[in-house]
């Protein structure tokens, strides 16, 4: 049977799946769960993740959610999968379980938080919280400024490696979301002080080519469209 | 191999490792940095977890780790003698595993640990406490992960993944909810007794790792002691941490 992923290319962690089943050859089938549109909470879906998020991968009988499990399962699954995705060595393994448990509180919550407070919240005409939003801004930085200084001192790829692993393909994947979601004035102050963070987006986008471009087309798109319609939101209000 | 153990058995990640390590019977130095007297942010800390967080590990001197799943994980395989129900090589327990410790980052250890740093832990060191908003919305989270922990992680068995036996992740996930042990009587049994099945794998889990589970959090009860002796004392308006649900 196929392996099913579940997903919306709008998620920074689906196409983490994707790519890496496209750079990888693992044939799959790939089902959209529309986020925008709430197909997330279907019962039809809630039956498959009772925590109704993306992805989920439904591999036979074994059904499992969470990215940083499901790369390491298809890692380990595939025998084709190159090592540098998921290396044997254990003090190599180790420094990649640790970026990704890193990721949860660090990149994903400031990631997360900056792109509700300024994008989500005023597509939807709803106020934000300026604390909350100064929060998720300075989590953002500080995350910013440890994968300049810490995560990424060592070598093109996280954790000093000379090849992408799975963290590069979760941890862009977020990069991406602020970078194409945000206005050019808030993309500008918050990324562009980030000089090895930038380089190391486009080093994985040329290590994963042409699959990361086209993953990641969806995003292109829709950030384009919702950049516009903020902006125009915006200008009406002036 | 030798290892040394940098942590504060107040942090509920801290005593995973050590409960860990205890009940494999692994050789290790423990070593305290005290995070209520800001050793965590000194310099000589600093060079060895710049994240300034505990618990971190050193192997030979020279392999430094922090994040607590990543060194629990790296224990299990690179220490001979630890039983395979801790991490076992089944690939579909060992997703598992692995699923349930991330659920854990945005959901247990959102909750619990903030919402007892809010409201009883920041206090008592004289620190200002974030909106109190954030004390609600963290009792919120953790009533939906105690829920998700009875009706979902603990439905097929007495432990999360190995049905009849504890892996890292119980261990893990049982820390954390024991920081509730800080608040008051009233308001611990409020929030947790409802999880039947939460009460039992956490007395299950305790069994399972004795005398170990109890030693390490041995500081934690002492402090508990004090709090709640302090709270019988000075009547202090816990409102906001009624539930409205």
């Amino acid at each position: 049977m196929t392996l099913k992923v579940y997903c919306d290319r709008m998620s920074q962690p689906s196409r983490a799946i994707l790519i890496f089943c496209k750079m990888n050859g693992i044939e799959f089938e790939e089902i959209t769960i529309n986020i925008l549109k709430g197909e997330q909470h279907t019962p039809e879906y809630k039956v498959i993740n009772p925590m109704c998020q993306v992805p989920t991968i439904v591999d036979g009988d074994f059904t499992l959610f969470e990215s940083h499990a499901i790369l390491i399962y298809l890692s380990c699954k595939y025998p084709g999968v190159a090592s540098h995705w998921y290396p044997s060595d254990l003090i190599e393994r180790a420094k990649v379980h640790s970026v990704l448990d890193w990721h949860h509180a660090n990149l994903r919550r400031g990631s997360v938080g900056v792109i509700i407070n300024n994008v989500m919240l005023p597509l939807n005409g709803v106020p934000s919280n300026p604390q909350a939003a100064e929060e998720a801004e300075k989590t953002l930085e500080k995350a910013l400024t440890v994968l300049e200084t810490f995560w990424l001192k060592d070598g093109p790829f996280l954790v000093g490696r000379s090849q992408p692993s799975i963290a590069d393909l979760n941890l862009v994947s977020e990069v991406m979301e602020l970078d194409q979601l945000l206005s050019k004035e808030l993309r500008d102050r918050i990324l562009s002080p980030y000089k090895k963070v930038l380089q190391w987006v486009e080093d994985t986008k040329s290590a994963t080519a042409p699959h990361f471009e086209e993953i990641h087309g969806v995003l292109f798109k829709t950030g384009k469209e919702l950049r516009e319609q903020l902006a125009s939101q915006s200008g009406k209000n002036e | 191999m030798a290892l040394k153990v940098y942590v504060d058995r107040m942090s509920q990640p801290s005593r995973a490792v050590l409960i860990f390590c205890k009940v494999n019977g692994i050789d290790y130095e423990e070593i305290l940095v005290d995070i209520s007297k800001h050793k965590h942010v000194a310099p000589e800390y600093k060079a060895i977890n710049p994240m300034c967080q505990v618990p971190t590990v050193v192997v030979d001197g020279k392999f430094k780790l922090f994040e607590s799943h990543a060194i629990l994980i790296y224990i299990c395989c690179a220490f001979p003698g630890v039983a395979s129900h801790w991490y076992p090589s089944d690939p579909f327990q060992r997703s598992k595993i692995h699923s349930v410790l991330d659920w854990h980052h945005s959901n247990l250890r959102q909750s619990a640990g903030v919402l007892v740093w809010n409201t009883i832990l920041a206090p008592r060191h004289g620190l200002p406490l974030k909106h109190p908003l954030v004390a609600e919305e963290s009792e919120k989270l953790l009533v939906r992960s105690l829920s998700k922990l009875e009706d979902f992680w603990l439905k097929d068995g007495q432990f999360l993944v190995v049905s009849s036996q504890p892996s890292i992740a119980d261990i893990r996930l049982v820390c954390e909810i024991m920081q509730l042990e800080l608040l008051s009587e009233k308001d611990y049994d409020r929030i947790l007794k409802p999880y039947k099945k939460v009460v039992q794998w956490i007395e299950d889990t305790r069994r399972a790792t004795a005398p170990h589970f109890d030693e390490v959090h041995g500081i934690l009860f002492k402090v508990q002691k004090r709090l709640r002796k302090r709270m019988a004392t000075e009547p202090v308006n816990y409102n906001h941490l009624k539930s409205k649900l």
